[in-house]
C-alpha cells in the first residue's frame, strides 16, 4: 500500500502570532487607503509562503497554495468572471463561514485566467508536488442566483460556468499542474442533480490532458450515491468520511475502481484522531477496496482550524501512516 | 397572544415595537481600550469603566433614535460564542479562525465538562438597566450556537454537548429573571446549519426556557430558513428575530405555504452593507410583511447584530428602522 500524505485545499490565513496577522493587518489598512494593493499581494504572498512551508515541515507528498488569496470558495472564482457581481452573505454549508453569494446577470464568460498565476507562485515556491484545487461547476452554480433571467435558467449557468473552469482545467494542466481537484461538495445536498454533475465533470475531463482529475466531496455522505461516482470520468474520488461512520464499511464493501482520496482525519474538529483506530479504518478499506495507492488527508479544507491545530493535523496525517506501515527507515 | 403575553409581564409596547439584535459598534475610545487591556497597558478596572461608558452612549443614542426595546449594546463582549465560553467552565480559547472575508473570531474548545459559575452579563445588564426606563433585552447565545461554534473534545458527540451546555444556559436565563428581566433573547443563528438537528435544538431550548417568566424571542440568521420551516416554529419562543433584508425577504414565500404562528421581529436592514438604506425601502419591505402577518405580531429591527458597522452607520441605520416603523404605525388603522 501507498499512501500518499496530502493537504485537502484551503489553509489558516491567519495564526495567532504577529507574523501570521500580516495579511489581516494589511487587507484592513487596505481598506481605510492606508495599504496599496500591491501591499496587499505581497502580504498575500508571505502567508502563502508561510503556508506550504509549514506543509512540507509536515511532511506531505502533496501541498496546496492553501487557497490564501480566496475571500471564500465561490466569489473567487465566480466573481472573475464577466456576467457576475457579488451579493450579501451566505453561509458555507453547515459552517460557521460565509461566502458572498455570485449573482449571474448575463453569459458567463472566463476573459482571464482565475487560478493560473496562484498556482505558478505555489508551484515556484514549493519542493513538493502542488496540487491545484478549483470549486466546481454544479457547486457555483447552485450557490448563485440569477438576476431577471440573465443566466438563462440554472442549466444554462451551469453550462456557462462548465465552460469556463474547463479552460481554467486547461490553462491549469499547460502550467503544470499534475492533480487538478475539482470540488463538488452541493452534489451531496442534491444528489438526484448527478446526471447534470456528470455532463459537467465530462466537459473538464476533457480539457485536463495529462493532468489527473479529482472529484472531492464533503460536508455530506456520499454512500448514497457510490456506485453512480465510481462512473465517473475522474482519475481520483475524494471522500469526507465525518458524516457517516459506516462510509469505511461501505467503501470496503464496494471496492473502488478509482484512486481514492480518504478524508478521514476531520478537518473540522480540533480533537486528534487515535492514529490506531484510523490505521484499522485504513486496514478494513484495503480488504475490500484497491489501494495500493491512496491518498491520506484531512476530510475538508483545514481553514476552519485554528492555525497551531491545523499543523497538528497535517502532522498526524504521518503519525497515521507510520502506525499503519511503520516508520520509514 | 404574545402581546397579552408581555402585558401579563407589564409591558405595553407599540404597533411595531422596533428594537435592534443585539450588538452596536464599540465606540473608538473601547477599541482603545480593549488593545490596551490586550497588551496589557490597562487594568480590568478601566476597560470594564470604557465599557460602562459605551454602554451608556449606546443607551442614550438608542433613546435619542425613539427605538422601543433596547439593548445594551453588548460592549464588553467580543465573540457572540467566545464570550459565553470564557466564562463557562469546561472551555478554552481556540486560535483565530476566519467567520468571512477578513473577519476573525477565536473558537473556543470545549475540554471539559461545561458547568456555570455565577452570572455572566447579569450585572451588564443591571447596568444599562439603570440608564432608562424604557424596556431592556437581556441577549445570550443559545446552546445550539453554543455547541455548533465551538470545537468538541470532551463530549462524545453534538447532542450531549448541546443539551448539556442548555442546562448552564437556563442558570443564566434564571439569573436575569431574578433581576428583573422580562424580555430574553436565545441567539441561535446556527440552528439551521444541519435541519436535521432542529430536534435537539428545540429540545435545547426547552431546557433553557421552560417554566420560566419571561417573553423569550430567539434571533436566526443567514441560513436555510426553508429547510428548518415550519419545524422551527416549534421551538418554545414568542418571537422569532430574523435576518430578511440580506436574503431578499425570501422567508416570505415560506409562510405563503405554512402559516407563521409567532410574533416575529422582522430584519429590515442589512448590517454587512456599509449603504444606509433609505426609508421608503424600509418601510416597503414592512409593507410586503404586513401582506402576510397581523400588525400585532411585528416588531421591527435590522437583520442582525451592528457591531461591525461604523458608529454613524449603525445609528443611521436604526434611524431608518425607527422612522420607518413609526410611518406606519402612524398610517395603520388599528382596528
Amino acid at each position: 500500500m501507498e499512501l500518499v500524505l496530502c493537504n485537502h485545499s484551503s489553509y489558516p490565513r491567519i495564526g495567532d502570532d504577529t507574523e501570521h496577522q500580516v495579511l489581516r493587518r494589511t487587507i484592513a489598512q487596505h481598506d481605510k487607503g492606508e495599504k496599496t494593493e500591491d501591499a496587499v499581494r505581497a502580504a498575500q504572498d508571505r502567508m502563502t509562503e508561510l503556508a506550504l512551508a509549514e506543509q512540507e515541515e509536515a511532511g506531505l507528498d502533496l501541498v496546496t497554495d492553501g487557497q490564501i488569496r480566496w475571500l471564500d470558495p465561490i466569489s473567487h472564482l465566480a466573481a472573475k468572471l464577466s456576467g457576475v457581481r457579488v451579493n450579501g452573505l451566505l453561509r458555507f454549508f453547515d459552517t460557521n463561514f460565509y461566502f458572498r453569494q455570485p449573482v449571474v446577470q448575463g453569459k458567463l464568460e472566463r476573459t482571464k485566467p482565475l487560478l493560473v498565476e496562484e498556482f505558478k507562485f505555489a508551484k515556484e515556491k514549493s519542493t513538493r508536488s502542488v496540487k491545484a484545487v478549483l470549486t466546481g461547476p454544479y457547486t457555483l452554480a447552485r450557490y448563485s442566483v440569477e438576476e431577471k433571467g440573465g443566466a438563462g435558467g440554472f442549466d444554462k449557468m451551469l453550462e456557462g460556468y462548465t465552460a469556463a473552469l474547463a479552460a481554467e482545467v486547461a490553462a491549469l494542466a499547460a502550467a503544470g499542474a499534475t492533480v487538478i481537484q475539482v470540488e463538488e461538495p452541493a452534489l451531496l445536498k442534491y444528489p438526484d442533480d448527478f446526471p447534470r454533475l456528470e455532463q459537467s465533470l465530462t466537459a473538464l475531463a476533457m480539457s485536463k490532458d495529462s493532468a489527473q482529475l479529482a472529484l472531492v466531496l464533503y460536508f455530506g455522505d456520499p454512500a448514497p450515491i457510490y456506485d453512480h461516482l465510481q462512473t465517473l470520468p475522474v482519475d481520483l474520488l475524494g471522500f469526507d468520511f465525518t458524516y457517516n461512520p459506516g462510509l469505511v464499511d461501505r467503501i470496503a464493501s464496494n471496492g473502488t475502481a478509482r484512486t481514492l482520496v480518504l478524508g478521514l482525519v476531520d478537518g473540522r474538529n480540533t480533537r486528534l484522531e487515535d492514529p490506531a483506530a484510523t490505521a484499522r479504518q485504513l486496514e478494513k478499506l484495503a480488504r475490500g477496496a484497491d489501494l495500493s495507492r491512496a491518498y491520506l488527508s484531512p476530510s475538508c479544507g483545514l481553514e476552519f482550524l485554528p492555525r497551531d491545530r491545523a499543523r497538528q493535523k497535517l502532522k498526524h496525517l504521518a503519525v497515521i501512516r507510520n502506525t499503519l506501515l511503520g516508520s520509514p527507515a | 397572544m404574545s402581546r397579552a403575553k408581555l402585558q401579563s409581564l407589564g409591558i405595553d409596547l407599540p404597533l411595531f415595537p422596533t428594537t435592534s439584535v443585539g450588538s452596536f459598534p464599540k465606540p473608538d475610545f473601547l477599541l482603545k481600550a480593549r488593545a490596551d487591556f490586550a497588551s496589557r497597558r490597562i487594568r480590568l478596572g478601566a476597560l470594564e469603566k470604557a465599557a460602562r461608558q459605551a454602554t451608556e452612549f449606546w443607551i442614550r443614542e438608542q433613546e435619542k433614535l425613539g427605538v422601543d426595546v433596547l439593548v445594551d449594546g453588548e460592549m464588553y463582549r467580543g465573540d457572540m460564542v467566545a464570550y459565553f465560553a470564557a466564562h463557562l467552565e469546561g472551555f478554552e480559547e481556540g486560535g483565530l479562525v476566519r467567520s468571512y472575508g477578513n473577519r476573525y473570531y477565536h473558537k473556543p474548545i470545549i475540554t471539559g465538562e461545561v458547568h456555570w459559575e455565577e452570572p455572566i452579563t447579569v450585572e451588564w445588564w443591571k447596568y444599562a438597566r439603570g440608564l432608562t426606563s424604557k424596556p431592556l433585552k437581556g441577549i445570550l447565545t443559545g446552546p445550539y450556537t453554543v455547541m455548533d461554534w465551538s470545537f468538541i473534545e470532551y463530549y462524545p458527540d453534538r447532542l450531549t454537548a448541546c443539551l448539556a451546555l442548555a442546562k448552564e444556559i437556563r442558570k443564566e436565563v434564571e439569573a436575569l429573571i431574578q433581576e428583573g428581566a422580562k424580555i430574553i433573547q436565545i441567539d441561535e443563528p446556527a440552528i439551521s446549519v444541519r435541519p436535521e438537528e432542529l430536534p435537539v435544538a428545540i429540545k435545547a431550548m426547552h431546557i433553557v426556557t421552560d417554566g420560566l417568566p419571561a417573553y423569550f424571542i430567539t434571533h436566526i440568521c443567514y441560513g436555510a430558513f426553508e429547510a428548518i420551516y415550519p419545524a422551527m416554529l416549534d421551538l418554545p419562543v414568542d418571537n422569532f428575530d430574523l435576518e430578511m433584508s440580506n436574503s431578499g425577504l425570501d422567508i416570505l414565500e415560506l409562510f405563503k405555504k405554512a402559516r407563521y404562528t409567532k410574533d416575529i421581529s422582522l430584519g429590515v436592514v442589512d448590517v454587512h452593507s456599509h449603504v444606509v438604506e433609505e426609508e421608503r425601502v424600509v418601510e416597503q419591505r414592512l409593507r410586503h410583511a404586513l401582506e402576510l402577518l397581523p400588525k400585532e405580531a411585528i416588531w421591527v429591527d435590522p437583520d442582525c447584530g451592528l457591531k461591525t458597522r461604523t458608529v454613524e452607520e449603525a445609528i443611521a441605520k436604526m434611524q431608518s428602522v425607527v422612522t420607518a416603523a413609526k410611518a406606519l404605525r402612524a398610517v395603520t388603522s388599528d382596528k
